[in-house]
């Protein structure tokens, strides 16, 4: 039976290639996620292992609130002298590791402008981490060193300049030594090193730090100097062992890459659903087609339990073949990844390749158990075959009897799908994780369902389809709709693959259509008329002096600073974004749409007013308090007296005065800086005074009026709208493969006909269009099922979203764009197929039985 | 439509319509060499009802096939209609079977996702015609399928495919319909109305027919039988009675 089943894997080469390329897509895409965290973690390490290698205890400012855009305040350098003290420390020394930007002498960014920018104290021994390979740590306050990466990128030697933005204005620094940490490079970032005290002035941090470091005297064991550390020192500080917070810092990063992970698991996942289409299709299709040898195996002698051997043994050997080469391919996967993330300037480390035993096994586990589950019910349908069958002409009809139960499953699942969505929308499940997963569950359930429920769809949406070619070519038109609807559910598996890919583009792609629409209208209401500065990667903060040099530009006569922190409030779980603004200046430059009560022109230092989506959730209003913990650890009572509307959530969650911000929170820094323009005077002229400003002094930051500023959301918005679409671009491409298949398989079937059409004169070209026309019919399907899911989802999954402004809008273009696409990977998947069609010799094909 | 009409000057009065000059076709090589047709010289006129016959493996299908422009041969040549086929490419000869070329088949040979109707006006529709309604109505009134012309193939009877078959061979006026065991594969009910309905073709539209059968019964309609042996011309004269043909086929068979 072994022979039976290789042998038949080798006469239908063709089929088993398409099988074992769709597994091995969704399995590299799996080992290849997993591939690339695992040495992004493994890189991170080193790196961390490094930083802390001579380093015996560590003394960091206590994380109260995790902030993923900024960095926790830093701590007075007086606790340096209570560290001193503490007996068995042999040195302490303190240090500055602060986000900033380096630049050329001329304030022009070198490298990725998404790479973080890392500002850094030079330690001395045994702390100095870094290892110089050319020149020396700098001396003065005018000296600095670069890592090797930014030294290249910038084509700076020793002796150049180069300029640095921290808290202040850019200032330039002579390139004094190039130096790496150990044997790794900075995972991506960028590092300047500057003496202690300047890398204090620079970052805003005078007279603080960012870290002590510790050496313990000998014979005092790390871990036992920790304990007395934090017996001696205010809990306002974190104290770990070096190792501790090597291992502590490796944790963090592993966790803020998780997502990563998930993410690139769940594209993967997306391909490897639609690749067990692809095979539970092909199965479905080559076994009817194959019934007669099933019979005749039957006739003389098999057991049903061997023909089900057969056809799982063929099975398996696809998955394993798929699975192995798929690992493999991970290992290549990983880097085109990387590739990938850096083409849309996201870099990450990446040192030696981890290949963890947990991919080896999930890899080979997903392929060979997917490949096995899909082939399963045609490997049963099999064995059903009886022994007459060898005898009768034709293929066994296809068991309608099961349609309509199959149908009402389908159906049954659809209704399960949405509901299990909804649950997740609106069933007010505390945690974020779970009501994501619920949700990721029924749009698959959802998903599934109408792949099941398809076959009653073929023909009213062929009909549709085929209508635009039925138009243009009469016949081969009418043929191609015609063939498309002959085996229903043939036509409905290959489109649902399709679909699904389509379904999360076109949900993708309406939801950020959606996104835009609302930061759009969010820009358009709060800074009309504006001239807004921010950081250049839209997020991080930049110099608060920033606002007092906009404020001298000449045809600026307004200028406010917004602030943003986070915060906790007691009796609301997870943390708050907290907003900052300047009660004095803010009138007519940020346009709140005050819902009740005060404006936050009127704000009190210890007043704070609320969006209203935040207020109503948690059944927040004005008189309330807020108890509110600070990232500084601090306790502080905000009173509640007004509520704006924040549509896009630009705000957060409340608004407080900046002053709050800086003495409460520890913010001396400024998120976005809003000028406005004296009557009268030239907008233009004074956007570029204020964009050379900025330019030339905080190039950090960047200078836009409201349309660059949405644009530059669009703009970002769009690239991370493009990474998803080539991860879903793998998903896409095996249903490609599926169209391939199946054409194939049912011109195989055709032959016969074929060859009639040939013999009484049809040409070569019509045989060809009538093929592809196929194709783009059944690719049509899927996408239009696709596209309607994915409208369906983004309507639902939009709708808690309402309350805070979110507004869907219909991006009509981009869909039919996405229409096209699908006709013309139909064109693509048709290609192959086609040619063999019209390739067929007409006496062999009249022949052919 | 004009090309479907008579317009060289070959076809008009008693030249023939197909002429096969020593014909040869060779399957394989070297010793393996088999000689399907091993020279046959033919010519078939115009308006007749022609029948092909001989036993299995005399060469009487690959004759059809090399008439038809389906198969080229080793050597000779076929002209039809005053068109020599050996000088046409693929794309050409398609034309040619299209525009002046009808099949019948054995195994009806219909699409089963077109009705009846549709089946007829193929040929028509693949050059992108329209049928000429009134031929059309001849046609199904002669083949007698007005109230089968929206079934499709799996709904009709096994005489009513090769009914349809027979309509779609001569929609388009060919010079010359190929008819390869066309009731092979029916009952003798079935047989007759084919045969009969290929005779009023021959007979009332001035329709060239040539029929390969191993049939006597079926060879009977015809106006002349030629009889192939080992691929050679055995016999070529009028057609006589079923019992004559019967002898015949015995004789040189």
């Amino acid at each position: 039976m072994r022979k039976v089943i290789l042998r038949g894997l080798a006469a239908r080469k063709r089929r088993a290639f398409t099988l074992v390329v769709a597994v091995f897509l969704g399995v590299a895409l799996t080992s290849g996620a997993y591939v690339l965290t695992d040495t992004i973690n493994a890189s991170f390490e080193d790196i961390f292992d490094e930083s802390f290698a001579g380093t015996d205890v560590v003394v960091t400012p206590r994380e109260v609130i995790e902030q993923d855009d900024q960095e926790p305040p830093p701590f007075p350098a007086s606790l340096l002298n209570r560290v001193a003290r503490v007996d068995g420390v042999a040195k302490a020394e303190g240090s500055i590791f602060s986000l900033g930007k380096i630049v050329d002498a001329n304030g022009d960014p070198i490298g990725s402008e998404f790479a973080p920018n890392f500002i850094s104290s030079a330690s001395t021994e045994p702390f100095n981490t870094l290892t110089y390979e050319e020149g020396r740590p700098p001396e003065t306050d005018d000296q600095a060193a670069l890592d090797p990466t930014t030294a290249e990128r910038g084509n700076l030697e020793i002796g150049d300049r180069v300029g640095v933005v921290g808290n202040r204005r850019l200032q330039t620094f002579e390139v004094a030594g190039i130096a790496s940490l150990g044997d790794t490079d900075f995972g991506g970032a960028a590092v300047v090193t500057l003496t202690l005290r300047e890398a204090q002035r620079i970052t805003g941090k005078q007279g603080e730090f960012d870290q002590i470091s510790v050496d313990a005297a000998d014979g005092v064991e790390p871990d036992v100097l920790a304990q007395r550390l934090a017996a001696a020192l205010p809990n306002t500080v974190e104290v770990r062992t070096g190792v501790e917070e090597a291992e502590q810092e490796t944790e963090s990063t592993k966790e803020d890459l998780s997502f990563l992970t998930i993410a690139l698991l769940v594209f993967a996942g997306v391909a490897v659903v639609v690749g067990g289409f692809l095979i539970f299709n092909t199965f479905s299709i080559t076994i009817a087609q194959r019934i007669r040898e099933f019979g005749m195996l039957r006739t003389i002698g098999a057991s049903r339990r061997q023909i089900l051997g057969s056809v799982i043994g063929e099975a398996l050997a696809i998955g394993i073949i798929g699975s192995v080469l798929g690992l493999a391919g991970g290992l290549a996967f990983a880097p085109a990844i990387n590739a990938l993330f850096e083409s849309f300037e996201i870099d990450l480390p990446n040192t030696g390749t981890v290949l963890a035993t947990r991919t080896v096994i999930v890899s080979l586990c997903v392929g060979i158990l997917v490949t096995l589950i899909s082939a399963l019910s045609p490997a049963l349908r099999a064995t059903r075959v009886t022994p007459m069958a060898a005898l009768l002409e034709g293929e066994l009809p296809e068991g309608h009897r099961r349609g309509r139960i199959v149908s009402a499953l389908g159906v049954l699942l659809v209704v399960l799908g949405i509901a299990l969505v909804c649950i997740g929308l609106f069933g007010g499940i505390e945690s974020s994780g779970s009501a994501a997963g619920l949700m990721g569950a029924g749009a698959a359930a959802t998903l599934f369902g109408v792949a099941i429920f398809s076959p009653a769809l073929v023909r009213p949406l062929a009909s549709v389809a085929g209508l635009p070619m039925e138009r243009l070519r009469r016949l081969t038109g009418k043929l191609a709709r015609a063939n498309a609807i002959r085996k229903p559910g043939r036509t409905a598996a290959t489109a649902a693959a399709l679909m699904i890919g389509l379904a999360l583009v076109s949900f993708v792609t309406v939801f950020a259509a959606g996104i835009s629409k609302s930061i759009d209208d969010a820009v358009d209401t709060l800074f009309a008329g504006d001239i807004i500065v921010q950081n250049q990667d839209g997020f991080s903060p930049i110099p608060a002096g920033v606002a007092r040099e906009v404020a001298d530009v000449e045809g600026v006569d307004r200028v406010t600073t917004i602030g943003y922190s986070s915060a906790k409030v007691a009796g609301i779980s997870g943390d708050q974004r907290v907003s900052g603004i300047d009660p004095a200046t803010v009138d007519g430059l940020v346009d709140f749409e005050v819902e009740a009560g005060a404006a936050p022109d009127q704000l009190g230092r210890n007043d704070a007013v609320i969006d209203q989506a935040f207020g109503d959730s948690e059944e927040a209003g004005i008189g309330d308090t807020l108890d509110t913990l600070t990232p500084t650890g601090k306790r502080v009572p905000y009173t509640v007296v007004g509520e704006v509307k924040d549509n896009a959530d630009f705000l957060g969650s409340f608004i407080v005065t900046n002053q709050a911000l800086r003495d409460d929170f520890g913010y001396d820094q400024a998120g976005t800086v809003v000028a406005g323009v004296a009557p009268g005077a030239d907008f233009a002229a004074t956007e570029n005074r204020v964009k050379e400003l900025v330019d030339r002094r905080f190039p950090i930051a960047e200078a836009q009026d409201t349309e660059e500023l949405k644009q530059t959301q669009r703009e970002q918005l769009n690239g991370l709208l493009s990474l998803i679409y080539a991860l879903l671009a793998l998903a896409v491409i095996v249903s490609i493969f599926g169209i391939v298949n199946t054409l194939a398989l049912s011109i195989h079937e055709r032959t016969r006909e074929l060859g009639l059409l040939r013999a009484i004169g049809m040409s070569r070209r019509q045989v060809r269009q009538m093929v592809r026309y196929e194709a783009v019919i059944t690719a049509l399907i899927g996408a239009i099922l696709g596209s309607i899911l994915g409208i369906v989802f983004s309507i639902l999954i939009s709708r808690p979203l309402a309350d805070e402004g979110f507004e869907l809008s219909f991006p009509v273009g981009s869909l039919l764009i996405l229409l096209v696409l699908a006709a013309l990977a139909g064109v693509l998947a048709a290609i192959g197929p086609a040619r063999r069609a019209s390739r067929l010799d007409v006496l062999e094909s009249l022949a052919y039985e | 439509m004009t090309d479907t009409q008579p317009t060289d000057p070959t076809r008009d009065g008693h030249r023939p319509i197909v002429i096969a000059n020593d014909l040869q076709r060779r399957y394989g090589d070297g010793t393996a060499a088999v000689d399907a047709l091993a020279g046959v010289s033919l010519s078939f006129d115009r308006g007749r009802f022609n029948a092909i016959m001989g036993p299995s493996g005399s060469g009487k299908s690959t004759l059809m096939h090399l008439l038809a422009g389906l198969d080229r041969p080793t050597s000779g040549t076929v002209v039809l209609d005053g068109i020599e086929l050996g000088h046409l490419d693929d794309a050409e000869l398609t034309q040619l079977r299209r525009d002046k070329i009808g099949f019948i088949f054995q195994f009806f040979n219909l699409l089963p996702t077109l009705d009846a109707e549709e089946n007829i006006v193929l040929p028509l529709s693949i050059a992108g015609r329209e049928a000429d309604r009134e031929w059309l109505h001849r046609l199904i009134e002669t083949v007698d399928l007005s109230d089968r012309l929206t079934h499709r193939p799996a709904e009709l009877s096994g005489g009513q495919q090769q009914r349809v078959a027979v309509a779609r061979a001569l929609i388009s006026r060919p010079a010359v319909v190929f008819a390869d065991e066309p009731t092979g594969n029916l009952d003798s009910v079935a047989s007759e109305e084919i045969l009969l309905t290929l005779r009023q073709a021959v007979d009332e539209f001035g329709q060239t027919v040539v029929m390969v059968t191993h049939d006597a019964h079926a060879a009977s309609f015809a106006d002349r039988i030629v009889v192939l042996r080992d691929g050679r011309v055995a016999h070529d004269g009028p057609c006589g009675s079923e019992d004559q043909i019967l002898e015949l086929v015995k004789e040189v068979g």
